[in-house]
Formats: C-alpha cells, sequence, structure tokens
C-alpha cells in the first residue's frame, strides 16, 4: 500500500507529468521551438508562446539552493519536523522536493543530490513521488 | 521587456488626489474580546461588513464628509463590491478592489479620468472569527499558484515559502537570525506606543530566540497576527480635499510591477529576492514624487513576515543588497532612529489587515500629533507592497 500524501493539483498537463513517475521518470515538458524547460506543467512555453512540446527527460541531478524545517504541523502526512529542499535541477528549472538520507544539518548550499523515488497515493490515484538524496556511492 | 510608464503622462497626475478620512476597528479591543480574552479561533462574533462598516463610518466622521459624498468604492479582503455598495446604501459612478496600494492607484486613475471625485477604499476581514487558513489541508487553490503546489511534499503556507527567502539570504549574505529579530522587535516597540495594536507586550531580542520555530529558519514573531478588522479610505479629488476636516495628505507618487515568470518554481523568490520588481517601481515612484530615498521619513512595507522588511529595503535602495540584515540594527528602523519602519507595529503586531492598516498610519504620520508614536517632522512617507512579487509602492506627502 503507497503511502498518502497531501492532494496534487491536477490538470491536464501535471496529469501528464505525473503518468511518467509510474514507470519512475521524471520528465519536465521542452518547448520544441525555442527549447525552453516549463515547471509546472502548462500548455505553452511562457517564452515564445508556443504550445509544441515534448517530455524531455531529465538527469536527475540536481543542487540544493535553500531549505526550511517545519517545526509546527500542517499536514498530517507530515508530522514535524519536516524538511522542503528547494533545489536547481541540472537542466535549469527550480523544483520543490525533500531530502532523503541526509540531515537537515548537513545540508550545504550549492550540494549536489540525486533523484529518488517514493511511491505514493492520493484521491488522484497511485504515483511516485520524486525526492532527493546524497549521490549513491561508486562501487 | 518594453518600457512601460511614461513621465510625462504620470506628471499632472502628483498630488492630484488627497486622502481626506481613515478609520479602523478597534483592533485590541476586539481581539480581547469583551470578556478580555483572546477571541478563539472559529468563534464568529462578526462578519467582515460588521468590521467594514465600523470603519467606514469612522473614515467618514474622520473627513467630515457624509455617505452621499462618495462615488466611487473600492472594496478588498473578503467584501463583495455588490453586497457591500447595498448595505451602504452606495450606487458609485466607479468602483474597483484589491490590496490598500492597488486601490489608492486605481482610485487616483479613475478620479484623474473624471469618473468620480471621491472614493472609499473599504476593506473587512474576520478571518480570526471565521478561522481562515493560510496553509495545510484547506489552502488548495487560489491566485498564487506556490501556495499549494508543493503539498504532496509536504509544502505549504506563506510563511515556509519566506522561510526559503530567508535561509537562501543567509547563505548568500550571512544574515544571522539576531538581525532578522531586530524587526519583530522594533515593531513590537512600535505596537507598545499604539494603543490600538493587538500586542502590547514588549518583545526582547532574547524573547524572539526563544520562541519557537514554525518553518525554521522563521520564528513564532516573524509571523504576522491573525485578527478580525476593518479599515476605511477616503480618498478625494485635491481641489475638493481642501478645507475638510483635517489636513490632507497627498498621493504624490505611486508605481506597479509583477515579477511573476517562473514564480511557481519561486525563481524570483530565491534567485533575486523580487529585486527586479522593487527596482522597477523603484525607478517610477520616486522620480514621480520628485524625491529619493533620503527623503523618506516614515516607511512602512506589507510585512506578512518580517523578512518582507529585509527585501524591501534592499530593492528600494536604502541599503545594497545583502546589507538589510546589519542595516536594521541599532535602532536605526526605529522611531526616533534614522528610518522609522512600520510604526504603527504593523502587520507582526498592530493588526494583519493585509496591506490596509499601514494606509492610516502614514496619513496620521503626516498629520501629525501622535504623541510619543510621532515621527517628528514628518513630510515624506513610503509604503512598498510586495506579495510574492506582486509589488506596489506608494508615496504620500503632507499636504497644504
Ligand atoms: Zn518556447
Amino acid at each position: 500500500m503507497a503511502t498518502a500524501r497531501p492532494v496534487r493539483a491536477m490538470d491536464p498537463y501535471a496529469e501528464q507529468f505525473w503518468a511518467f513517475t509510474l514507470s519512475r521518470e521524471l520528465r519536465l515538458q521542452r518547448c520544441a521551438a525555442c527549447g525552453k524547460f516549463r515547471w509546472p506543467p502548462g500548455p505553452t512555453c511562457d517564452r515564445c508562446l508556443s504550445d509544441d512540446f515534448a517530455w524531455s527527460p531529465l538527469s536527475g541531478k540536481a543542487k540544493v539552493l535553500s531549505w526550511t524545517t517545519f517545526r509546527r504541523g500542517y499536514f498530517p502526512e507530515y508530522p514535524p519536523p519536516h524538511t522542503v529542499v528547494a533545489l536547481e535541477l541540472a537542466e535549469g528549472p527550480l523544483f520543490i522536493s525533500y531530502p532523503v538520507d541526509v540531515e537537515p544539518s548537513d545540508l550545504r548550499d550549492g550540494m549536489t543530490l540525486e533523484l529518488r523515488w517514493i511511491d505514493a497515493t492520493d484521491k488522484f490515484g497511485e504515483y511516485n513521488l520524486p525526492v532527493f538524496g546524497p549521490p549513491a556511492a561508486r562501487g | 521587456m518594453a518600457v512601460s510608464f511614461d513621465r510625462a503622462r504620470l506628471a499632472p497626475l502628483k498630488d492630484a488626489v488627497a486622502v481626506v478620512g481613515v478609520g479602523e476597528t478597534d483592533y485590541g479591543k476586539d481581539y480581547r474580546g469583551a470578556r478580555g480574552q483572546a477571541v478563539s479561533k472559529g468563534e464568529a462574533r462578526y462578519d467582515s461588513y460588521t468590521l467594514a462598516s465600523r470603519a467606514l463610518k469612522r473614515a467618514l466622521d474622520d473627513a467630515g464628509l457624509k455617505k452621499d459624498d462618495i462615488d466611487g468604492l473600492c472594496v478588498g479582503g473578503t467584501l463583495s463590491g455588490e453586497r457591500a455598495s447595498e448595505q451602504w446604501g452606495l450606487n458609485p459612478r466607479w468602483s474597483g478592489g484589491g490590496d490598500a496600494a492597488q486601490c489608492i492607484i486605481e482610485a487616483t486613475l479613475a478620479i484623474n479620468a473624471g469618473l468620480c471625485t471621491t472614493v472609499a477604499l473599504v476593506y473587512g476581514n474576520a478571518q480570526r472569527s471565521m478561522d481562515t487558513a493560510y496553509g495545510g489541508a484547506r489552502v488548495t487553490g487560489g491566485a498564487i499558484t506556490s501556495y499549494f503546489y508543493y503539498a504532496p511534499w509536504g509544502m505549504t503556507s506563506q510563511g515556509a515559502l519566506y522561510a526559503l527567502f530567508f535561509q537562501r539570504h543567509k547563505l548568500l549574505y550571512g544574515t544571522t537570525d539576531e538581525q532578522l529579530g531586530a524587526v519583530a522587535v522594533a515593531f513590537r516597540k512600535h505596537a507598545c506606543l499604539n494603543p490600538n495594536a493587538v500586542m502590547q507586550k514588549p518583545l526582547t531580542i532574547q524573547d524572539y530566540l526563544n520562541a519557537p520555530y514554525i518553518a525554521e529558519p522563521l520564528r513564532l514573531n516573524d509571523y504576522c497576527l491573525i485578527n478580525d478588522g476593518g479599515v476605511a479610505i477616503i480618498v478625494r479629488r485635491a481641489d475638493l480635499a481642501r478645507n475638510l476636516k483635517q489636513r490632507p495628505v497627498m498621493v504624490s507618487g505611486f508605481g506597479w510591477s509583477e515579477e511573476n515568470v517562473d514564480a511557481t518554481q519561486l525563481r524570483p523568490r530565491l534567485k533575486t529576492f523580487y529585486h527586479g520588481a522593487h527596482h522597477d517601481v523603484a525607478a517610477q515612484v520616486y522620480p514621480m514624487a520628485g524625491v529619493t530615498p533620503k527623503d523618506v521619513d516614515v516607511f512602512a512595507t506589507y510585512d506578512s513576515f518580517s523578512v518582507h522588511l529585509l527585501a524591501s529595503l534592499e530593492g528600494f535602495g536604502f541599503c545594497k543588497e545583502g546589507e538589510a540584515g546589519a542595516f536594521v540594527q541599532g535602532g536605526r528602523i526605529e522611531i526616533g532612529g534614522e528610518l522609522p519602519c512600520n510604526t504603527s507595529g504593523g502587520m507582526l503586531s498592530e493588526s494583519y489587515m493585509q496591506s490596509w492598516n499601514h494606509q492610516p498610519e502614514l496619513v496620521r504620520q503626516l498629520r501629525g500629533g501622535l504623541g510619543n508614536r510621532q515621527v517628528q517632522g514628518a513630510e515624506v512617507a513610503q509604503y512598498v507592497h510586495d506579495v510574492a512579487g506582486k509589488c506596489k509602492s506608494l508615496i504620500y506627502t503632507r499636504g497644504a
């Protein structure tokens, strides 16, 4: 049974983003005309207004930009303390997620984190949630 | 981005409209309740119209005007323009709405276009009685996507978004918690000089640091209040503003710029602290009013969180980027200091009227006579509104 999460904001484009997570793929829309990645998903490129795009796979690499630790509970699914990170994806967009396998006190500006997946569910159904942790040790 | 504002067209709007009346509800008394106890959340006592009506009556009395003198109406908070007009027996010839700065700019434009002469700007919000939520599962939509978009990761609330902002400021510039604490301490000091403010107990820097984190690195006193209240402001064409009950306060400059590109990603919030919008607005508001930051005697900023002040001071050129933490030390932002900020106590300590409580305070500072809260010789007052990069600013000056 997947873990319950606070409900996703859903629209026809978000639906496609989350559908890729079922196969553990992190993809963002990339404008076919000018190449700009966009997040959150939407109908047009905000730079050139083209509606032509492809769901482009991401490397899953990101750098830490900022973080906050909730000391007061807001969602029953996330009892405090719960830490959230703001990341800069290698492809450019900023992305909010939460860190795994790293203590909040060990987070640093510019630290590299990599994509992990955690199973999740809400009223729209099951999906996988992209979260970020330290790069796996090389063997 | 195209050049937008036109100095030649804006020039005649300087001092063309005056604030002639202000009024608000009894924030502190209402918060403490009839039995001398804090009103519990969800204990409905008033609705927003009760509060707004009371404020409107007081603003009209303050101006020495009658309801029938009003020919324009702007509403803010949770009010509907239609219901408000009906409630107050008004058939306005023009109407608008939004935050206080937006309403003052829009009313100035409408008056100058000849649509109306005397506009009531009225706000009411029974947010404590109604137990309004600004974070968590009950916040699922609205105009600003970043408030709810990251709920699946446990991210919610404007406070946590400003916590990310402050953490980034700390990382880039070495700003400290003690430095930020000076903001809450100063605003509380001001509230203690304001009998109408909700918070009346002094706050020391040690009290600030001892209070619990909400979204670390922000602590309890970095957050604004949640209280009930209403505010009303009467603005009028300048030539009709003379010889009323109060000395008029002139709307001498305004500016407006929004930074919405990549807003949900938090790019302008975390990469530039919304300074793009601040710079646009500064380039409009100061030349229009014919002043510079050095001329500002009293300053107020939207302060749902203490962090807002750091962003405004840097963005409008009161100090260099990264230096606001040092700037707010040593009483500089307190009454008697170089740049008194949020002299009513602001939204942190007076009342969370979402930009509306700042305007009466600035108007009264320019009228003079506020006793030990008075900024001596105040002639130029500035308000900066910055809600998630939707930035506006107003400059008021003392009228003749
Ligand atoms: Zn494009």
